[in-house]
């Protein structure tokens, strides 16, 4: 397992922790069932306060990220779980909250942000199907 | 995953009987060192496996309350627990716990082996292959003599004792002063390999913050003879506030003590309790600190909080560090 | 092993690193002494135990010993009565080696050296050994090495000089006497040590040594 942890990123450490290995479970570096280092040994390796990794780890669990077993250590738990999908439907309620805050600054309507949000589906699109083009002129 | 439960050495928990899951706790402690100095109600506990920082300046009591802990040194009022004995507790508690100086308080003329020779006997728990093992992963030389190691050797040398005769409490009493930053680092190494067992913990006092900046679970802090914070480091953190702001912009306002003011021609600095933060004005830069703004600012000399240091000479200072022999 | 014996051996390797001075100090001694074989051995037994049975305190001052000895699980008592211990086994070994030398001595100097005299010299050594510890180790106990040193040394060797030139005594003339210094000497060391389990405790109350030097 890979963290890399910043001193100067202003983001509590514990934060750093949850946030990287939820991205490398998301990203299927960390698979389902790979078992965690303890709280302990995760301390001792990146030198910080076990308080710390423990907060971590219960945050990721409460999340439905991984799974602490107790006696046995912390495993990475199915990602299409309820909870985790619970999660990333939290977080994209917090990204368009975010939006809507600002738009509200703005004088933004309900249809300024649809149009916004179609014009940036369509971009990802053509992003995708630009890729797929290059890839086949390079074939 | 049995591989990992076997390490952790389970037939230390079972003897004495732990009646509390608390390393140790101090309740209402006092004790007169002198006319002038005084512990007073210092009350704080650790919960079994995890490092307590005692943060303090030079004088703030941090190695009297350590002797009281340790029983070495006899308290008035209030009552200490350790490792779930009353203090003073059997004398076979003394097994289970390691001090670690920054000298090593042996006959300086005694070989490393010698040093195994002579305490072994004292120990129902020696493990020599373990001693052997951490002198080698030290670097330490076992022909060598106890006078020709440095001051950061000194240091590994006491915790290879320690962990030789199997401590479960490592009490570390500024272990890091004129270290350099090298050793402090291997130093934090080793203590998280301590506490890679559960049933292990850690008391260290230093007035170097940055020592457990990143390995401090839990921090006290002292000033004067008490303890003016106690709770886990984030609740520490959290308790205060930075404020920086003009030459003019921090005077006293009603309701919000100025901890430790550093006062210039160009700025202001000062500490308050963060429930206080909100009655500054507006012209103030409101902060989280760090740990050394903490204890820079409690710490600091400031005559209008410390009535009685200004007050007659010839007062007995507070417990220094440790007892120590002239070839320190 | 009890825990006084475990403090007397640990007396011992104090001081061990330190023997060849001692070794060195016994021979000037009996060299000294050699001509006088009946002297030699109560006057060795004091002078040497005198010097040894506070030397643990002289390495434990300048060690920092004391910490040592708080944290180590040991009674405290039984480190005290550990002193007591050191000194009597000093005494044990400094007597026999004594006596042996002096009956060698004297039988080469075909000087008279009775069984008699031998059981004479060893209750006097006993006897002089015995009131110079008992005045020597309170004190060091209750006051550490460096505030004691010479003062240490130097008040039991007054007292017991003066006493031997006050009472006129010389080995013939004690003879009479020989299970009252058993007793007299052992009787010393017991009223001793409880004197300093209470100057221990007066000690434990003080703030302790000297602060550190940098």
């Amino acid at each position: 397992m890979r963290v890399v942890l910043s001193n100067s990123a202003g983001v509590p450490l514990y934060q750093q922790i949850k946030e990287q290995v939820q991205t490398a479970i998301q990203s299927g570096d960390l698979a389902e069932g790979a078992a965690l280092p303890s709280v302990r040994a995760l301390a001792r390796d990146l030198r910080i306060s076990v308080i710390t990794t423990t907060r971590a780890y219960a945050e990721l669990a409460a999340e439905g990220f991984i799974a602490t077993i107790p006696g046995k250590g912390a495993y990475v738990q199915r990602l299409d779980s309820a909870l985790v999908r619970e999660q990333l439907l939290r977080q994209v309620e917090d990204g368009l909250q975010t939006a809507l805050d600002v738009a509200r600054r703005a004088g933004l309507q309900r249809d300024d942000l649809i149009q916004i949000l179609d014009g940036l589906i369509q971009a990802e699109q053509e992003d995708i199907s630009d890729d797929r083009v290059a890839a086949q002129q390079r074939a | 995953m049995t591989g990992l439960q076997l390490s952790s050495a389970p037939e230390i928990r079972k003897d004495p009987p732990v009646s509390t899951d608390l390393a140790f706790a101090l309740r209402g402690v006092g004790s007169a060192v002198s006319d002038n100095f005084a512990l007073r109600d210092v009350s704080f506990e650790l919960p079994t496996g995890y490092v307590m920082g005692l943060i303090g300046a030079n004088g703030a009591g941090k190695t009297t309350t350590i002797r009281c802990l340790l029983g070495i040194r006899p308290i008035d009022t209030g009552e200490i627990e350790l490792l779930g004995h009353l203090v003073p507790g059997p004398v076979a508690l003394r097994q289970e716990i390691g001090v670690v100086l920054d000298h090593a308080f042996l006959v300086s003329d005694w070989r490393l082996t010698e040093v195994e020779r002579t305490l072994r006997p004292f120990y129902d728990r020696w493990d020599g292959a373990r001693y052997r093992q951490l002198l080698d992963e030290f670097g330490l030389d076992l022909r060598a003599k106890v006078k020709d190691l440095s001051r950061g050797m000194s240091v590994k040398l006491m915790i290879a004792v320690a962990l030789s005769h199997r401590a479960r409490l490592l009490v570390f009493d500024e272990p890091t002063s004129g270290l350099d930053p090298v050793t402090r680092d291997e130093l934090a190494g080793i203590i998280g390999d301590f506490l890679l067992d559960e049933g292990h913990s850690v008391l260290f006092s230093t007035h170097i913050t940055s020592d457990l900046d990143r390995i401090g679970d839990y921090l006290t802090l002292m000033h004067n003879g008490r303890v003016v914070q106690t709770g886990t480091k984030d609740e520490v953190l959290d308790a205060y506030r930075v404020v920086r702001g003009g030459p003019d912009d921090l005077r006293e306002c009603v309701g919000v003590q100025l901890i430790g003011i550093r006062r210039t021609s160009t700025a202001a600095q000062a500490l308050v309790r963060t429930s206080e933060a909100d009655l500054l004005g507006g012209n103030v830069l409101v902060e989280i600190p760090t740990l050394e703004d903490i204890a820079i600012h409690v710490g600091a000399r400031d005559p209008q909080r410390n009535p009685d240091r200004d007050a007659g000479a010839g007062r007995r200072q507070p417990d220094s560090p440790m007892p120590t022999g002239r070839n320190a | 092993m009890t825990a006084v014996a475990r403090m007397a051996m640990l007396n011992l390797r104090t001081v061990a690193p330190y023997r060849y001075q001692g070794f060195l100090v016994f021979a000037l001694g009996v060299l000294l002494f050699a001509g006088k074989p009946t002297v030699l051995v109560p006057a060795l037994v004091f002078f040497f135990t005198s010097q040894f049975a506070s030397y643990p305190f002289n390495v434990a001052d300048k060690a920092g010993l004391d910490t040592l000895y708080a944290v180590l699980p040991l009674p405290r008592r039984s480190m005290l009565y550990g002193h007591y211990a050191w000194a009597i086994a000093l005494f044990v070994a400094t007597a026999s080696v004594s006596t042996v030398l002096a009956v060698l001595l004297a039988r080469a100097q075909t000087v008279p050296f009775s069984g008699r005299t031998v059981m004479t010299v060893l209750a006097l050594s006993w006897a002089l050994f015995a009131v110079n510890v008992a005045i020597q180790l309170p004190l060091l106990i209750r006051f550490g090495y460096t505030r004691v040193s010479v003062l240490g040394t130097a008040l039991p060797l007054a007292v017991v000089l003066g006493t031997v030139y006050k009472l006129h005594l010389t080995v013939p003339s004690t003879q009479v006497w020989l299970p009252v210094l058993w007793i007299a000497g052992a009787v010393a060391l017991m009223a001793s040590a409880a004197i300093a389990t209470t100057a221990d405790r007066r000690r434990m109350r003080s703030s302790g040594p000297a602060p550190k030097i940098h």
